[in-house]
């Protein structure tokens, strides 16, 4: 026999449901096709792309509220004193270990979705000055469209910015703190190490996100073709 | 290296996030380099890179910073920047979009905005955009001049030949008129009382105007020294009588000749003679004089003191 090493394999835990891990991985494409669409003037992709956008952090807010235990805001949203308090344990390299999002990268979740409703909504009622206008810009006067435009724009180079924050933070867990989230994100697993030991992830019933996108595909659809229909009186 | 975890080999913080710095001065500088336009103004901002200026009175600022703003700003100014193009300062001009600089100077054929201005309007790219209003030749040509001669905005005006004269808007100043009403007060009674006994004979020299106009020409003899008489309390603001065909003689002179706004008199086929004419001497605004009868002696003075004299013509 020879002597190959012996790989001990670390029990994981599994913690992140599908719907949240589609969500996240189908976010990062959607910003990314969006960027590119605006950049390029294929608006036509832009509007299915922001529209897509807003339906899935719609779907993710009611995940947050009806969701599995890792995925609701009530598991990660905590005060502004335990955020700092758990940054400033960080940075003293205690081990502070979470099931899903810790108080820093929940705040960052929230921040996120926040930022990016904000883009999609204001999406709706930009326009680009030639050819293409949001589907709810006909509603706004046209200063008030050209404002909005503007504010698409900014708010653009803030997610920029909140990438940006998140890839560093990701990297510094993975690269400082060994616990690849990213690996983590798209298996739904963490090794049982990087998991408090008595936890007990509860998780929802698949149909539960099923109805809860169909419910928002729903009420899009109706949106929509109200304010279609609106349009064409 | 501080060890491995997991299978994931870990850095110390403080390398980790100096790695970061590095990074993220790699991205900054490949983003200054793929959008030339974020360069210019990333330089600009920390000093390397002085913002060029366009100076006051150079052919840029007088011939082709108006057409901008005329055709271009509305999408490429404060407002909306399509394409990460501004036209509305020099600076911003040179600077580009995001497809980097959109001038070449001295080649005009090679600036993408030249290129995007003289394209068919049925093509996409064509600018201003379908619905806007297009340059016409002449703007064209003004910005065609200004790259080939360098895009400079300090070049003066003068300094470019061959530009189509510059077309400049006449601005008609707006109607006060509280201001007429205000000016027309003090006789606008007596002034309409003699427009009710004068019909057509007498009007305000424009809706501006507080200043009148006599044309008594179609009432003919029966327009007389009497009825101009009736006009006295009007003398002051008539600037122009048209008395010709009338039965106006010299009885009229000294009333003519109290005129101090007339500026027109015409008394031709009248019976007025170098009496009339010698009393107009003392009418010092006097340009034009249409007369019946006068002596080159009588119209002398007049003439020397730039009055156009008009004399009648015996057609006879």
């Amino acid at each position: 026999m020879s002597d190959s090493p012996v790989i001990h394999e670390i029990p994981h835990v599994r913690v992140w449901d599908a719907p949240t891990r589609l969500f996240h991985w189908a976010i990062v494409i959607l910003i990314f096709v969006s960027w590119l669409s605006a950049d390029r003037g294929l608006m036509t992709i832009h509007l299915c792309s922001g529209l897509t956008l807003l339906a899935l952090l719609l779907f993710r807010i009611g995940w947050g509220i009806v969701g599995s235990a890792t995925a609701r805001f009530s598991d990660f949203l905590h005060p502004p004193r335990k955020v700092a308090a758990y940054l400033k344990g960080l940075a003293s390299g205690d081990k502070q270990l979470y099931a899903g999002h810790n108080p820093a990268g929940g705040l960052m979740v929230v921040a996120m979705i926040a930022i990016l409703l904000a883009q999609a909504v204001t999406g709706l009622f930009a326009n680009d000055g030639l050819h293409f206008t949001g589907p709810l810009a006909l509603l706004v006067s046209d200063d008030a469209s050209t404002w909005v435009t503007k504010l698409h724009g900014t708010i653009f180079n803030v997610i920029l910015l909140f990438v940006w924050c998140h890839v560093v933070a990701v990297g510094f867990y993975m690269f400082v703190k060994g616990d690849n989230l990213v690996k983590a994100m798209f298996t739904g697993k963490k090794p049982h190490t990087h998991v408090p030991a008595d936890i007990q992830v509860s998780f929802a019933r698949s149909y539960v996100a099923f109805l809860l996108l169909l419910l928002v595909l729903t009420v899009g659809g109706v949106a929509w073709f109200i304010i279609q229909g609106g349009a064409l009186l | 290296m501080v060890g491995s975890f997991a299978g994931t080999r870990r850095v110390s913080a403080s390398a980790y996030f100096s790695g970061v710095a590095m990074a993220t001065l790699l991205g900054i500088a490949a983003a200054m380099f793929l959008r030339p336009a974020f360069g210019h103004t990333v330089l600009q901002l920390v000093g390397l890179e002085t913002v060029p200026q366009a100076a006051p009175g150079s052919f840029y600022t007088v011939r082709v910073a108006p057409l901008f703003e005329a055709h271009c700003i509305s999408c490429h100014g404060g407002e909306r920047q399509k394409a990460e193009l501004r036209l509305d300062s020099f600076a911003a001009v040179m600077r580009g979009g995001k497809h980097g600089a959109v001038i070449t100077p001295n080649i005009a054929k090679d600036s993408s905005l030249f290129t995007r201005i003289t394209l068919p309007a049925t093509d996409d790219r064509a600018m201003p955009p379908s619905g806007k209003t297009p340059l016409s030749k002449d703007d064209v040509t003004v910005i065609r001049l200004w790259i080939a001669a360098g895009a400079s905005g300090t070049l003066p005006v003068k300094a470019i030949k061959g530009a189509p004269a510059l077309v400049v808007p006449v601005k008609m100043p707006e109607l006060d008129l509280a201001a007429v009403q205000r000016q027309r007060a003090p006789l606008a009674n007596e002034v309409s009382r003699l427009q009710g006994r004068f019909p057509g004979v007498i009007h305000y020299d424009s809706r501006s105007s507080a200043d009148l106009e006599i044309d008594a020409s179609l009432k003919g003899a029966a327009f007389g020294d009497s009825d101009l008489k009736a006009l006295l309390p009007l003398r002051d603001r008539i600037v122009s009588a048209n008395l010709s065909g009338t039965g106006v003689t010299d009885a009229s002179a000294p009333l003519l000749a109290s005129m101090k706004s007339l500026r027109v008199l015409r008394l031709m086929n009248t019976k007025t003679t170098d009496a009339t004419v010698a009393a107009l001497a003392s009418s010092k605004r006097l340009k034009v004089l249409a007369v019946a009868k006068a002596t080159p002696a009588a119209l002398a003075p007049l003439r020397q003191r730039g009055v156009r004299v008009y004399e009648d013509v015996d057609v006879r």
